[in-house]
């Protein structure tokens, strides 16, 4: 479960989030959808605790911003599989590794990585690459991995921003049909997006953002 | 948590990171290799001064009237002095067979043509190490020539070779200073520019790390060992480097300069400790 409640944050220049109230259920799927400077990426940056608010709070399963410790966050992103524009994928690594990456220092035990990164690149279609290296892959396998790489640890919510922003709208639809299959397997997802034709027509629930306040 | 995937992370860096990994190396490397340099001019600088001041003495001679009683209380009287090291008493005899020696390649002997032995007995005085400096010698001299039966122009001393070496050692401490001031600052730009380096090339491993979910331990310790390594990595080549360095220069200057083995060991830890440093300011950056 999911609770941003009254959000407000500033950043140093002034700018930031000035009301931001949003739930997301298990299982769920939701658009934040607003245009460029919304405030998206920073309720994302709240969600996995980059930033912290000033006034609200963020609830993510047992862990609420308000008294989590410095500690504890890496354990509290572990709930979270993380998906960006960029992919952020680590370049001087295949694959396979790059997947395995976070199952290695999150210090599962070697025999289930082997197991857990084949599961989650087959969810992805791209057990056959699992040796390339990033480099060798195009926009949309790229991202593809970054999100069996969000997925291998089981996470219950996926946090997704902008993620088709660098593709070509073809492969930008096979991402978000990704997406939406893993959903329907049960994990929720939280899609930043100013692509307002991306959402045009979806039945998903749709949450606007502008100028730091989420409309209701 | 699996100390496996730590060292093999931390080794890894190693492959994976090869430019960067390269140029901390290397960069170590000359910095080391500067200072080392610099340590091994400073240690034999300090070794030549002692040598050339060890050489200063002053001799006293003595009149062929003094008796045996007369030059043993001279020689307890001067033992005591302040400044004094030891004395060593030249008899007559001894000056003329070092006389010969020194110019033995003369067939002629003229003291035989000369019938009597001319040379005066003496005692030459050596000070201890910080009287060896012109004021010191200067002290001693006096205290010398208060002496009863000794006249100052009974006593002999390189007055201008110490005032000339004082100030050829001054300017010599000065040059070496400043050059080390230089030394330690390039070394320090050098290695300030190479943290540099290493923050950012791992900016984004430490960022992709964080946002998974590893904890702090996780994302230091492989780096660490990455920095320990290349540190030591640097301090060897430096070793090496100066080791070679060294055995050339021998063959064109033998016997000049001497170098301490232990100089090594210490690169080869000032190289850890530098690669330490190094790891240690990006993971603060970015922790
Ligand atoms: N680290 C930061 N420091 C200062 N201001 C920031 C920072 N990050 C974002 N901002 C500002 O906060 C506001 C919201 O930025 P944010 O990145 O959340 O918008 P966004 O909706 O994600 O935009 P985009 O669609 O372009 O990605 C913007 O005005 C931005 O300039
Ligand atoms: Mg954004």
């Amino acid at each position: 479960m999911l609770k941003l409640h009254n959000l407000k944050m500033r950043y140093p220049n002034g700018d930031g989030l000035d009301g931001v109230n949003l739930e997301v259920r298990n299982g769920e799927f939701v658009y934040l959808v607003g245009p460029t400077g919304a405030g998206k990426t920073s309720v994302l940056k709240l969600i996995y605790m980059e930033e912290f608010p000033d006034e609200g709070y963020v609830l993510v399963d047992e862990y609420s911003s308000q008294d989590i410790r410095d500690k504890e966050i890496p354990y509290l992103r572990r709930k979270l599989g993380i998906i960006f524009q960029d992919f952020k994928l680590l370049e001087d690594r295949d694959v396979f590794e790059n997947v395995a990456f976070v199952l290695r220092v999150t210090g599962a035990r070697s025999r289930d990585i082997k197991k857990k990164t084949l599961r989650a690149l087959g969810e992805v279609g791209l057990s056959h690459k699992s040796r390339k290296m990033p480099e060798e892959l195009s926009g949309g396998e790229q991202q593809r991995v970054a999100i069996a790489r969000a997925i291998v640890n089981e996470p219950f919510i996926l946090l997704a921003d902008e993620p088709t922003g660098n593709l070509d709208p073809k492969t930008a639809v096979e991402i978000l049909s990704l997406l939406d299959k893993l959903n329907a397997r049960g994990t929720a997802v939280l899609m930043a997006t100013h692509n307002y034709e991306l959402v045009n027509n979806t039945s998903k629930r749709i949450v606007s953002i502008k100028n730091g306040r989420t409309l209701n | 948590m699996s100390l496996f995937f730590v060292l093999r992370e931390g080794f890894g860096g190693l492959r994976h990171s090869r430019f960067s990994g390269f140029v901390a190396t290397a960069t170590v490397a000359i910095s080391l290799i500067l200072i080392g340099i610099f340590l091994i001019i400073t240690v034999n600088l300090g070794k030549f001064v002692q040598f050339l001041r060890s050489r200063v003495e002053l001799e006293v001679f003595l009149d062929d009237s003094f008796d045996e009683i007369k030059i043993q209380d001279l020689t307890d009287e001067i033992k005591r002095m302040e400044g004094v090291a030891n004395l060593t008493f030249i008899s007559k005899e001894m000056a003329i067979r070092e006389f010969q020696n020194l110019f033995k390649d003369k067939q002629e002997d003229y003291f035989e043509t000369l019938g009597y032995n001319p040379l005066p007995a003496s005692f030459r005085v050596k000070l201890q190490d910080n009287y060896r400096t012109a004021s010191g010698a200067e002290v001693v001299f006096k205290s010398l020539s208060s002496l009863e039966d000794i006249r100052e122009e009974d006593i002999v001393y390189t007055r201008e070779y110490l005032v000339i070496l004082e100030k050829y050692i001054k300017f010599a401490i000065a040059i070496d200073f400043i050059v080390g001031i230089i030394v330690c600052l390039s070394a320090l730009l050098l290695v300030s520019n190479n943290i540099r380096l290493i923050i950012l090339s791992k900016n984004k491993i430490i960022e992709t790390m964080k946002l998974v979910g590893a904890t702090n331990f996780f994302i230091r310790t492989p780096l660490f060992i990455q920095g320990i390594v290349q540190g030591f990595l640097g301090g060897i080549i430096s070793a090496l480097f100066l080791y070679t360095l060294l055995k050339l220069a021998a063959i064109e200057i033998p016997g000049f300069i001497s170098v301490d083995w232990r100089i090594y060991l210490l690169l080869a830890n000032l190289g850890i400790l530098l690669g330490f440093a190094g790891s240690f300011a990006a993971v603060r950056r970015y922790l």
